[in-house]
């Protein structure tokens, strides 16, 4: 079994042919009009995502925005109203049956009332071809608690013990939703480390994250997720520039916000004390083509954006159109 | 491919070793086992008190007719609480991270039917054990044997029982819905008073209790008079209503809260 899973360098490119052998349609992750309702609520609307085998992928949006039923979806726990969810090829159970797919739930429970060493021991039983107890929790750096309840942990020291959980079937795909909620600084730094030590050899990622900071640090590529919809995807450097543009201060005599919000690379406007304030995706061109229409502009200020404020505004103009 | 075509082999050793693993979690909270086994030896020490000597008229000792009762009684509520528990389990959303094992779900179900029956073993052993020491029910080694095997086989859809209600109620309810069961159970079923005590519509009732053919089941064997078809025929029965009624549960409960 184990010299079945890909073990690949991350600088390969995305779809080589082993992988061919090992996943039909060459895909890790392969999700197809994926829909999902809760009563009422519309928790993912249309979702199509394709993962090649050794991607690290974040999974950005805000609270609500339907990361976690998506990566639950994908994980076989719960089944989509429609579209289709494949891993490696197959179906998510048969893949997490496989020992090919780990995973570290949004507020996973632990089992009470037993010391972490036994549950990640009880956990690696239930698996075929497990890496070692001693490993999984080393690379989680939770040896030193192996003694200690699961009942007794600090939120930092629990979320470790669930990393050591997705570690246990040493998978080809790690699924992470919201890794470091609940770590400290300190903590996380060194998440991130033990997590990209083990992705190190040619291993799938996707993590949900709502920090813009830390998809682009970890994700080779970032998918930014909206009211249960896709609304980018790309390098962090893509989504940097897209969500992240530059915001144009200037005196603008006689210009009506909705004129300059038309404006090519103008993204949102807003008044401020006579100034007026434009929201830029591509700053340069919005420049060029305000100095043209309003030639009066004078008092010109432009300023780099605030990432997560920017994020904030590229999500709720997804909002409001959807309204439309 | 191989990958899925070899996962068939293991699939029970895997079931057995969740079960033994998860029994021996249960084992190891005392106070769960302690109030398990207390109320029904308690109760069955005080009868022994009152009926010692007496006998039913139906070539049974009152006190041996109450051992069976009592051992029946605890038992149902080991099995019954123990699989209330999942609820516990699926609140914290470990069931969850157990179905990200190679474990199927049919395994999972199995094992956790298992340890509801392996927790039953305290009450029934230590009221056999009082009934034979303190009680003076005198019986062959083979008689004990057997009369132990037939109740602790008709504990079969009392864990499957505990599954129903460890899959549909949640954690705040399955408490209140486990002791109604339980305690409904025995008291309708004639382990509290003979069911030839009730008024004539709720020995109809009784008639249709698990618990009621369970506690007829182990009385006939205890007595040499073999295992009586109509009480294994219902118990059947109520194994598989409920069995089907726990997979539909168990489907539900796959669905988020």
């Amino acid at each position: 079994m184990t010299e079945q899973k890909q073990r690949r360098a991350v600088d390969n490119p995305p779809v080589g042919i082993n992988d061919a052998v090992h996943s039909p349609d060459g895909a890790a992750v392969r999700l197809t009009g994926i829909h999902k309702s809760f009563g009422k609520v519309q928790a993912v609307r249309g979702v199509d995502l394709q993962i090649s085998p050794g991607e690290v992928v974040a999974f950005l949006g805000p609270n609500g925005a339907g990361k976690s039923t998506t990566i639950d979806v994908l994980l076989g726990l719960i089944r989509p109203d429609s579209g289709t969810a494949s891993l490696f090829g197959t179906s998510p159970l048969q893949a997490v049956q496989a020992g090919r797919v780990g995973a570290m739930l949004q507020g996973g429970g632990l089992l009470p009332e037993v010391a972490v060493g036994e549950l990640i021991s009880m956990f690696a039983a239930l698996h075929r071809s497990p890496m070692p107890v001693a490993e999984a929790m080393d690379r989680a750096g939770i040896t030193d608690i192996a003694k200690q309840r699961t009942s007794k942990l600090s939120g930092g020291q629990a979320q470790r013990v669930r990393y050591a959980l997705a570690l246990v079937p040493d998978p080809d795909l790690l699924v992470l939703d919201e890794p470091t909620v609940a770590m400290d600084v300190e903590v996380r730094r060194s998440f991130w480390a033990s997590m990209r030590d083990f992705t190190g050899s040619g291993r799938t990622v996707l993590f949900a994250t709502h920090y813009l900071d830390e998809a682009d640090a970890f994700a080779d590529r970032v998918v930014v997720l909206a009211d249960g919809t896709i609304i980018a995807d790309g390098t962090g450097a893509q989504i940097k520039a897209s969500v992240a543009g530059r915001t144009i201060s200037a005196v603008i005599p006689g210009a009506r916000p909705d004129d300059l919000s038309r404006l090519q690379g103008v993204v949102a406007v807003e008044q401020e004390a006579g100034r007026m304030l434009l929201r830029c995706n591509d700053s340069d061109a919005a420049l060029r083509a305000l100095l043209q229409t309003a030639p009066a502009t004078h008092d010109i200020e432009i300023t780099a954006g605030n990432l997560e404020d920017a994020f904030l505004e590229l999500t709720a103009a997804n909002r409001q159109e959807s309204h439309r | 491919m191989s990958t899925l075509t070899s996962r068939a082999p293991g699939t029970v050793g895997m079931t057995a070793r969740y079960a033994l693993m998860s029994t021996r979690n249960v084992y190891r909270n005392v106070r769960f086992l302690v109030l398990t086994v207390a109320l029904p030896l308690l109760l069955f020490l005080l009868y022994v008190n009152l009926y010692k000597g007496e006998d039913t008229g139906n070539g049974i000792s009152v006190v041996a007719y109450l051992m069976v009762s009592m051992a029946s009684f605890g038992c149902i509520g080991a099995a019954i609480n123990t699989g209330a528990r999942i609820a516990v389990e699926r609140q914290t959303g470990w069931n969850r991270q157990l179905r990200l094992t190679a474990l199927p779900a049919r395994g999972y179900l199995v094992a956790k039917a298992v340890v509801s029956m392996l927790v039953t073993l305290p009450a029934l052993v230590l009221v056999f054990i009082a009934g034979a020491t303190v009680g003076d029910v005198s019986l062959s080694a083979a008689g004990w044997l057997t009369t132990g095997l037939a109740v602790w086989l008709g504990l079969i859809p009392f864990a499957v029982l505990g599954l129903v209600i460890g899959f549909a109620g949640t954690v705040d309810t399955v408490q209140p819905i486990s002791m109604i069961t339980y305690l409904g159970l025995s008291i309708l079923g004639g382990l509290w008073f003979p069911v030839e005590q009730f008024p004539a519509f709720l020995q109809d009732v009784a008639k249709v209790t698990p618990s009621y053919w369970l506690a007829d089941l182990g009385r006939s064997v205890l007595v040499g008079d073999g295992v009586p078809i109509t009480a294994v025929l219902v118990l059947a029965a109520w194994t598989v209503v409920l069995g089907l009624v726990g997979i539909m549960a168990y489907r539900r409960s796959g669905t988020k809260i």
